[in-house]
């Protein structure tokens, strides 16, 4: 027999707790997990490198509010730019669907190849969507969750604008960090719509990150004073504004979180303390056999970690493979994406075990330390 | 027998608290014990002997005078050194065994020897001797509850002498046998005062366990009366 052993036997002398106590730290720490990555889901926008290349422009008053067409010729003059687009929100529903998960926006194929930095096309050619304005460009994701492929047509059935679309998939992108969306000619929306003269917003691509505030600055001044003035932020910014729409998710959730560590925190300690009120005895006899306070609190942490990790094991290791194996897009009509429990969420959870297992151990030891052999010895069994 | 004192007590006293009231539990024995001596300590409930027995063995702390076990003032040492001192110099045997359930009765025998540098090989001889010392050398792989209590305390005595110490303390390890089973556990004391050398003392209130020992003390209210 080694130390280890006699901690293992120690851990699992009663069986049935002992596995109460490994599942209640799993199924907490995977509760935990999620809510740690709905948290992330929902608060942090998919980020990328080119995310701090790109601006969004839009009308200052509201999202809502369309913004004059001519505006681009300004926007062309202004250093620092490398490619300006429209990008108009169409917001159509496809096929039946009530509720479509993924985007559309018109934009200006000549315009809009150099924004997408990150992305590559899969299959077919953007040629192809540049030459064809009933055409569109299709995310690999939706491709996947529909079945469909290059030549097939696509019907959306316009909700913000009273028309509805009939494109051609010219093209298939992937590698973005949203590849769910659709673009299509903004053309053929300002055709269908009477052609209005405007667009949903700018979408445009600087030089370096290091202009963009510059530029932001020059944008925001070009249009000042004018019928239409501009608010233009970066990329992630916007998606940050969106974000906010939502509440203040991020207090609701780390509320949660932190009702469901302390309710951990609760078990564990109630559970730690009754292990070892009933061995009470027999740490008075290790205390008489010569073991030392660092030796008994030793084991006592050893047991409580030993249990918190196991059960940190099992809730870790189960909600990664659970959220892994989920189609949470499909489950969620798109509303969850990726959903990605990330290792520095596991990380978070196997710590918050850790400590879990260190202040579930403070307590008994605590009393351990204070208990005097003779005292000891006088408990009943 | 050898007459070398190995536990010399001198004006002992121990005073407890019970709330507004001082219990004096013990008060100022003097006494000395030789090297293999069976000591038996009797007396009525409250009259001290397990008191003086935990002072002897380490695990209680007097209030005032001097004990000295093998020339070494156990007052003076802190909670540190105490716990290295009984793990080297006393073998406890107490009334319910005290064996750990969860292991059997090999492991319980190898617990105290944890605590030293032995190896594992080592430890292994040294289990098993203490083992069949007490007559349990094919029971090691039994745990208490599969064990009679005559072999549970046997087992206990075994736990008790693993370290070789030279002061085995034994609280009432009668009380909870047979008289078959407690006269075995008393000849295993018995011979290890005899044969090994080892000091033995002991708290009873039986008057045949105390046969066994070489001196009986009798104590009341605190004192050593007879």
């Amino acid at each position: 027999m080694n130390v280890a052993t006699f901690v293992a036997k120690n851990a699992l002398r009663n069986g049935r707790r002992a596995l109460l106590t490994i599942i209640s730290v799993a199924v907490s720490c995977a509760l935990l997990i999620s809510l740690l990555t709905l948290q992330r889901e929902l608060t942090t926008p998919p980020e990328s490198e080119a995310a701090s290349l790109r601006i969004i422009a839009r009308n200052k008053v509201s999202l809502a509010q369309p913004l004059p067409a001519r505006q681009l010729a300004t926007l062309d003059k202004i250093p620092g730019i490398v490619s300006v687009s429209p990008f108009s929100f169409f917001g159509g529903n496809f096929r039946e669907e009530t509720v479509t998960s993924f985007a559309q926006f018109a934009v200006d194929p000549a315009r809009f190849a150099p924004l997408m930095v990150e992305g590559h096309i899969l299959a077919g050619t953007y040629e192809d969507f540049a030459k064809d304005r009933n055409s569109c460009m299709l995310g690999a994701d939706t491709m996947k969750r529909y079945g469909l492929k290059v030549g097939d047509k696509m019907k959306l059935t316009g909700t913000f604008y009273p028309v509805d679309l009939d494109l051609r998939i010219a093209c298939i992108y992937e590698g973005t960090v949203d590849d769910r969306n659709v673009f299509f000619h903004h053309k053929l929306l300002d055709e269908l719509t009477g052609d209005p003269g405007t667009v949903g917003t700018w979408y445009l691509l600087v030089e370096s990150a290091e202009v963009s505030n510059d530029v932001i600055t020059r944008i925001n001044k070009a249009f000042e004073n004018t019928s239409a003035e501009v608010r233009a932020e970066t990329e992630r910014a916007f998606q940050m504004g969106f974000i906010s729409m939502l509440g203040n998710v991020k207090l609701l959730i780390g509320s949660i979180s932190t009702v469901v560590v302390f309710t951990l925190v609760l078990v564990s300690i109630s559970t730690m303390s009754m292990a070892i009120r009933e061995r009470f005895r027999e740490l008075a006899v290790l205390k008489a056999l010569g073991f030392k306070r660092r030796e008994l609190f030793s084991f006592i942490l050893a047991e409580s970690f030993g249990l918190a990790g196991l059960g940190a094991l099992l809730g870790i290791g189960g909600s990664w493979l659970l959220w892994s194996q989920i189609d949470l897009q499909k489950l969620t009509n798109g509303f969850l994406v990726y959903f990605e429990v990330t290792p520095r969420i596991m990380a978070t959870a196997g710590i918050v075990a850790a400590l879990l297992g260190i202040i579930a151990a403070i307590g008994p030891s605590i009393a351990v330390a204070r208990m005097s052999v003779v005292q000891g010895l006088k408990t009943l069994d | 027998m050898s007459q070398e004192p190995i536990v010399e007590i001198r004006e002992l006293s121990k005073i407890y608290r019970q709330g507004d009231i001082n219990v004096t539990a013990l008060n100022s024995v003097s006494l000395d014990i030789a090297k293999g001596e069976f000591v038996v300590l009797m007396g009525p409930s409250g009259s001290g002997k397990s008191t003086l027995l935990h002072i002897i063995a380490g695990i209680d702390r007097a209030t005032s005078g001097k004990v000295l076990v093998q020339g070494i003032n156990v007052a003076n040492l802190n909670e540190s050194e105490l716990a290295d001192w009984r793990n080297q110099n006393v073998g406890f045997v107490f009334q319910s065994f005290n064996l750990i359930p969860v292991l059997t009765a090999f492991e319980n025998v190898e617990l105290p020897l944890l605590l030293t540098a032995l190896n594992r090989k080592q430890r292994r001889e040294q289990v098993q001797t203490a083992m069949n010392l007490v007559g349990l050398g094919d029971r090691g792989h039994h745990r208490p509850d599969q064990m009679s209590g005559g072999q549970q305390q046997r087992v206990a005595i075994a736990r008790a002498l693993v370290t070789d110490p030279a002061l085995i303390v034994a609280d009432e390890p009668t009380g909870n046998l047979d008289s078959k089973s407690a006269a075995d556990a008393l000849g295993i004391l018995q011979a290890l005062s005899r044969d090994a050398g080892k000091t033995v003392i002991m708290v009873t209130h039986d008057p045949k366990a105390a046969s066994f020992g070489t001196r009986s003390l009798h104590l009341e209210k605190g004192e050593i009366v007879a």
